[in-house]
């Protein structure tokens, strides 16, 4: 396989969280409690050998804490492997939370420049942008008042929008399918279907069987911090349900 | 290098980053950007009667001696105040996104700058005024704001990230920095100080900063160009392990928040 068709590969990655029982975070409590042990450290992912290649779309799955939203934030160089090494090849955006940087006193308009240069996008790349963004937003004339009036199924649509048009090549989404109305939904699934097509490379993390056996080839198992299962995705749902259900 | 590449990237970011910083300030005073100007000029005032008056300090025209020092001093004091808070204040977009860190240390510094710049307006107001001008030596001034420039983006880097994991860094730089400001030449001029304390104040690089605004503006001296770039040199080494400590504890940044 050449270097140039795997979009992320993760070596011999092991990820532990130090959890502070009472976190001392000012230097009175650290000299005070100096040497005193309370803090744990926490397992959260271990070994993970993983390749993923460009154009693959592969749909995370596996109970609540196994590990899943951590490691998209690991791919998203949000945190840092503790031991191992992450790879990825090309732009990513990540969709783990909509609406970051959204300024409730400012117009959408004015958060679409805003969201979207946290993105990494430059002032005329948003220009080209906007008129889609504000489309499929379906936002209308409410894109210019502050958005601390938008509706919570408005505020999700427009980071939706914004966050669906950066032109990445490797997209992360995190169990935000959940948006608007079913028929913004539909309209969210088919988008993605249609970057998939674009030969994007797109990891997601879901609850939702129906959607991933609709989006994914692949679909990788996690359960306590180890790749459980690793495979076609109707093979790995069956198994999925038969023992988690 | 590849810092540089990031940050040019993300650009856009920066952008909008200072524009935050520098308008969200004065957001909803009433008086908005003309407190950058007001705020100042009441504190010139308040020190050009305390110190001539109370503590019978003759030096000629005083308030420029002290305009000359204090608008600059102003600029280190802000920024290294909100540099200790900038990464803590923004841990919410920390936590969600990847973008390179290092542009908030540096959207800090800069909206400060740019708010210094605009209070320098009434330093050339003050200057020409008094009968004092400006004299050749004024093309120096330039290449002095940006060794402070550079100072503080150093230490920009280190306060913003340790206060990260130590959170009273931001309570004890508000005490050093009173402590600062006396140790350097701001309301007295540099000859006051016994000469047995000197080289202790000599080690502060902003001594030195505050010394050549005043050499090159109040007495229109032409600074010595060898000590200048000494003081450059310095500051940029600064800033290369500001940039050092900052790169090793921005990993845990999201973890820490």
């Amino acid at each position: 396989m050449k270097n140039n068709e795997i979009a992320i590969e993760i070596k011999n990655m092991s990820k532990n969280f130090i959890i502070y029982a009472d976190k001392a975070n000012t230097l009175k409590e650290r000299i005070i409690r100096f040497n005193k042990n309370n803090k744990e450290i926490r397992m959260v992912l271990e070994n993970i050998n993983l390749k993923i290649k460009r154009g693959e779309t592969v749909a995370l799955i596996g109970v609540n804490g196994s590990g899943k939203s951590t490691l998209l934030k690991l791919i998203t160089k949000i945190i840092y492997p503790s031991k191992g090494t992450i790879k990825v090849n090309g732009k990513v955006s990540s969709l783990l939370e909509l609406g970051a940087g959204f300024h409730p006193d400012f117009s959408g308009r004015e958060n679409i420049y805003f969201n979207a240069s946290i993105f990494g996008l430059t002032k005329s790349e948003i220009d080209k942008r906007i008129d889609s963004i504000i489309n499929f937003s379906e936002l209308g004339e409410y894109i210019d008042s502050p958005i601390r009036t938008y509706s919570s199924g408005m505020y999700m649509r427009l980071a939706f929008s914004v966050a669906i048009n950066v032109d990445a090549d490797v997209i992360l989404i995190d169990e935000i399918l959940a948006v608007g109305d079913q028929r913004f939904q539909e309209k969210c699934m088919n988008k993605m279907l249609e970057l998939k097509k674009q030969g994007k490379t797109m990891v997601f993390v879901s609850h939702s069987a129906a959607a991933v056996e609709f989006l994914c080839d692949r679909a990788i198992w996690l359960n306590n911090g180890k790749i459980e299962m690793d495979g076609n995705t109707k093979d790995v749902l069956e198994k999925y349900t038969k023992i988690c259900g | 290098m590849k810092l540089f590449n990031e940050i040019y990237k993300y650009r856009e970011f920066l952008k909008t980053s200072i524009k935050k910083d520098f308008r969200g300030k004065y957001k909803k005073s009433i008086l908005g950007v003309l407190w950058s100007f007001l705020n100042p000029l009441f504190q010139l005032l308040i020190y050009a009667l305390v110190f001539p008056f109370i503590l019978k300090n003759d030096v000629d025209n005083y308030i420029i001696f002290l305009i000359v020092a204090l608008m600059p001093w102003n600029f280190f004091n802000m920024t290294i105040l909100q540099s200790a808070a900038c990464i803590v204040s923004n841990g919410g977009i920390i936590k969600k996104v990847f973008f390179p860190r290092e542009i908030l240390p540096i959207s800090t510094t800069t909206s400060n700058l740019i708010n210094f710049l605009i209070t320098c307006i009434i330093v050339f107001a003050a200057l020409f005024i008094s009968g004092i001008g400006i004299g050749p030596s004024i093309v120096m001034l330039p290449l002095i704001v940006l060794i402070q420039y550079i100072f503080q983006l150093g230490l920009s880097f280190i306060f913003s990230s340790i206060t990260v994991y130590i959170r009273d860094i931001e309570y004890l730089l508000n005490v050093f920095m009173m402590l600062m400001f006396y140790m350097c030449p701001i309301v007295y001029s540099a000859d006051m100080i016994p000469n047995k304390f000197l080289p202790l104040f000599k080690l502060n690089p902003m001594f030195h900063i505050i010394e050549y605004y005043r050499q090159i503006l109040y007495y229109k001296q032409m600074p010595n160009i060898t000590n200048l770039l000494w003081l450059l040199g310095i500051c940029i080494i600064i800033l290369a392990l500001g940039l050092m400590i900052f790169k090793k504890l921005e990993k845990r940044f999201a973890e820490e928040l």
